[in-house]
C-alpha cells in the first residue's frame, strides 16, 4: 500500500488486499486521519505487507489502525510473514502513527521493520504495543518467532535503531535481563528534527515524573528518556494490557503538548 | 577463535581489560542500581541475571567492538551504537567512559590518537574525544603510521576499546573477550557495594561467566532486547539515594 499525503489533500497511490483505507477524516486543525483496516483480521504466514506513506511539506496526518494486528500460526511451509512500513516525512509536516497492539498467536513466525525518514523540522509521534499472545484465554509468549527492527532517522542521523530477535522457547522473556514477570511491551515516541537538546531533557524530565505516577510494581513500569537525538521515548512493561492504553494515551498527550503546543485528537475509536 | 599474535599483546589487553583502568568505571552500575533497590537483583539471581545480560547487552557491546576493530568510520558506527542505547544515562555513561579511555590511550601512546573535540553528543557534549584510526595492521608502528587527521566525535566506550584493540595488535576475538570481560567484572564488583555479595561469591560468579562471555564475545549480529534493565536506567535518576552515576 502507498499513500501519499500533501497539505490538504490525501491520495491512496496503491492498495491491494488485505489492507484498504477506511477513509480520510478531517481533523479540526486541518489534519487527515486515515484508518488502515486489514480485511482478512490478521497476518498469514507467507504474507509480505509493505505499507508506504509519504507526507509532503507541512503535510499532518494522524495513521491508526482499525484493531490490533493478529499474527496467525505459522503453517509448515510457509514462509514467515512480514510486515514492513516505511515513512517518509517531509519538511516541517507531522506524522502521527498509532497503531493498535500486534498480538502473535501461539506458533506465529513474523518479521516486521518500521522505518521513518524525518526531513527538516518534521516531527513524528508514534507508538508501538506488544502483546504476549492472546493473554485473555492464558496465551502468553508463546510464538515461535518475532523479529522487529525498528529505525528513526533525521535527515540521516540515526535516532533510534532497534532490533529485537525473540524466540522465547531458546531464550526466554520471563528473565530480569528481558522482561521479567511482565507480558506487555509499550513505547512512545516523539520525535522533531532540529529541537534544541535541552527542549528534550526537559521534556525527559516531566515524563519521567508522569512515568513515576503511573508504576505499580508487578502491574506496570515506564520511564522515559531522550534519544540520541531530537526525541525522546517513554517505555512501559506492563502486565496487562489494561494498564498499557491509558497510559500511553496520557504520555502522547503530553509529549503533543510540549512539542506542537496543541492539545492531541485521538484516533476515532474506543479504547 | 585467534587471541593474540605475542606475549606483550597479551599483557597489554590485561591492561586495557582491568575493570580498575583508570576510566571511571567503577562509578556506572547501568541501572543495576535501580534492580538491586527494588529486590529485582540480589546475589542469588545474579549469575542467572549476567548469564542473560550477556545474550542481549553483551552481544550487542560485542558486536561493536569487532566493528571498530574491522572499520574506519567510528564516528558513524558511534552514532549507530548511541541510537541503539534509548536509556540516556547507560548512554551517557557509555560515552563518558569512551572520552576517558581515549584520553588514557594518548597518555600512554604519547600521541594524539584520540583528541578532545568541541562538540560532544547530543544532550550536553560532556563527551568530547577524537578519531581517525584506520590502520588494523597489527603492528602499532604502522597503526601509528596509519592515523588520519582527526575528527571531532563523540564515541562510545565500546568503539574506543575495539579501535585501540587494533591498534596495539591485539586480535578482533581477543579484543571483544577483554571488553565483556572487563564490563561483566564491573558490574560484579557494583553489585559487591549494591547487595551483600562477598569477595568469594563474586569471584565464582565471575569465574562461572567465562564460558558465557566466550559465547557472547562471538557474537557479530547487533539483536538486543533488553527492556526491563533499560526501564531500571531510565529510571535511576528517580531513586532516593544513589551510589552511582548511572
Amino acid at each position: 500500500m502507498r499513500l501519499h499525503l500533501e497539505r490538504t489533500r490525501f491520495h491512496v497511490l496503491q492498495q491491494d488486499p488485505p489492507w484498504k483505507v477506511v477513509r480520510a477524516f478531517s481533523q479540526p486543525a486541518g489534519g487527515s486521519l486515515v484508518h488502515l483496516n486489514n480485511v482478512s483480521g490478521g497476518v498469514l504466514a507467507g504474507d509480505r505487507l509493505a505499507l508506504e506513506v509519504a507526507l509532503e511539506a507541512g503535510a499532518e496526518a494522524q495513521i491508526t489502525t482499525t484493531g490490533a494486528t493478529r499474527l496467525y500460526r505459522h503453517r509448515p511451509g510457509a514462509g514467515d510473514s512480514e510486515h514492513s512500513a516505511v515513512f517518509r516525512i517531509g519538511d516541517g509536516a507531522r506524522l502521527e502513527y498509532l497503531p493498535d497492539p500486534v498480538i502473535p498467536y501461539a506458533g506465529s513466525r513474523h518479521t516486521q521493520r518500521t522505518t521513518f525518514h524525518l526531513a527538516a523540522g518534521a516531527s513524528l509521534f508514534w507508538w508501538e504495543v506488544l502483546a504476549p499472545g492472546r493473554h485473555a484465554s492464558g496465551e502468553i509468549f508463546a510464538f515461535d518467532r518475532l523479529c522487529f527492527q525498528s529505525e528513526i532517522r533525521a535527515r540521516d542521523r540515526p535516532l533510534l535503531l532497534e532490533s529485537f530477535l525473540l524466540e522465547p522457547a531458546a531464550r526466554p522473556l520471563t528473565v530480569t535481563p528481558r522482561m521479567r514477570n511482565y507480558s506487555y511491551l509499550a513505547s512512545v515516541y516523539a520525535c522533531q528534527e532540529g529541537r534544541a537538546p535541552a527542549f528534550w531533557c526537559e521534556l525527559e524530565d516531566r515524563l519521567n515524573n508522569a512515568a513515576k505516577e503511573k508504576c505499580r510494581p508487578g502491574e506496570a513500569l515506564w520511564g522515559a528518556s531522550t534519544l540520541a537525538a531530537d526525541g525522546v521515548v517513554v517505555r512501559g512493561l506492563c502486565a496487562s494490557n489494561r494498564f498499557v492504553s491509558p497510559a500511553l494515551i496520557d504520555f502522547w498527550r503530553l509529549m503533543r503538548l510540549a512539542v506542537t503546543g496543541e492539545e492531541p485528537v485521538l484516533p476515532r475509536k474506543i479504547y | 577463535m585467534q587471541i593474540l599474535p605475542d606475549e606483550t599483546s597479551l599483557l597489554r589487553l590485561l591492561q586495557l581489560a582491568d575493570s580498575a583502568l583508570p576510566v571511571g568505571g567503577s562509578a556506572h552500575s547501568y541501572g543495576l542500581e535501580t534492580l538491586a533497590q527494588e529486590g529485582s537483583l540480589a546475589p542469588e539471581n545474579l549469575e542467572d541475571f549476567l548469564g542473560d545480560y550477556l545474550e542481549e547487552t553483551g552481544a550487542l557491546d560485542a558486536a561493536f567492538v569487532r566493528r571498530a576493530w574491522k572499520r574506519g568510520d567510528l564516528r558513524a558506527l558511534s552514532a549507530e551504537y548511541g541510537a541503539r542505547k534509548p536509556a540516556r544515562e547507560s548512554r551517557e555513561a557509555s560515552l563518558k567512559l569512551g572520552r576517558r579511555l581515549a584520553g588514557l590511550v594518548n597518555a600512554v601512546f604519547s600521541a594524539p590518537v584520540f583528541e578532545p573535540g568541541p562538540t560532544g553528543d547530543a544532550f550536553g557534549g560532556r563527551t568530547l574525544v577524537r578519531a581517525g584510526l584506520e590502520s588494523r595492521s597489527g603492528s602499532e608502528a604502522e597503526a601509528s603510521r596509519g592515523l588520519k587527521p582527526a575528527l571531532h566525535a563523540a564515541l562510545h566506550y565500546c568503539i574506543v576499546f575495539g579501535a585501540v584493540g587494533a591498534l596495539f595488535g591485539a586480535s578482533q576475538d581477543a579484543t571483544a573477550l577483554g571488553f565483556l570481560h572487563q564490563s561483566i567484572a564491573g558490574l560484579v564488583s557494583a553489585c559487591q557495594r549494591l547487595m551483600p555479595l562477598g569477595q568469594s561469591a563474586a569471584a565464582r560468579i565471575l569465574w562461572n561467566l567465562k564460558p558465557a562471555i566466550v559465547h557472547a564475545a562471538r557474537c557479530e549480529e547487533v539483536w538486543c532486547f533488553s527492556p526491563y534493565p533499560e526501564l531500571a536506567s531510565m529510571r535511576h535518576g528517580s531513586l532516593g539515594t544513589r551510589l552511582f552515576i548511572s
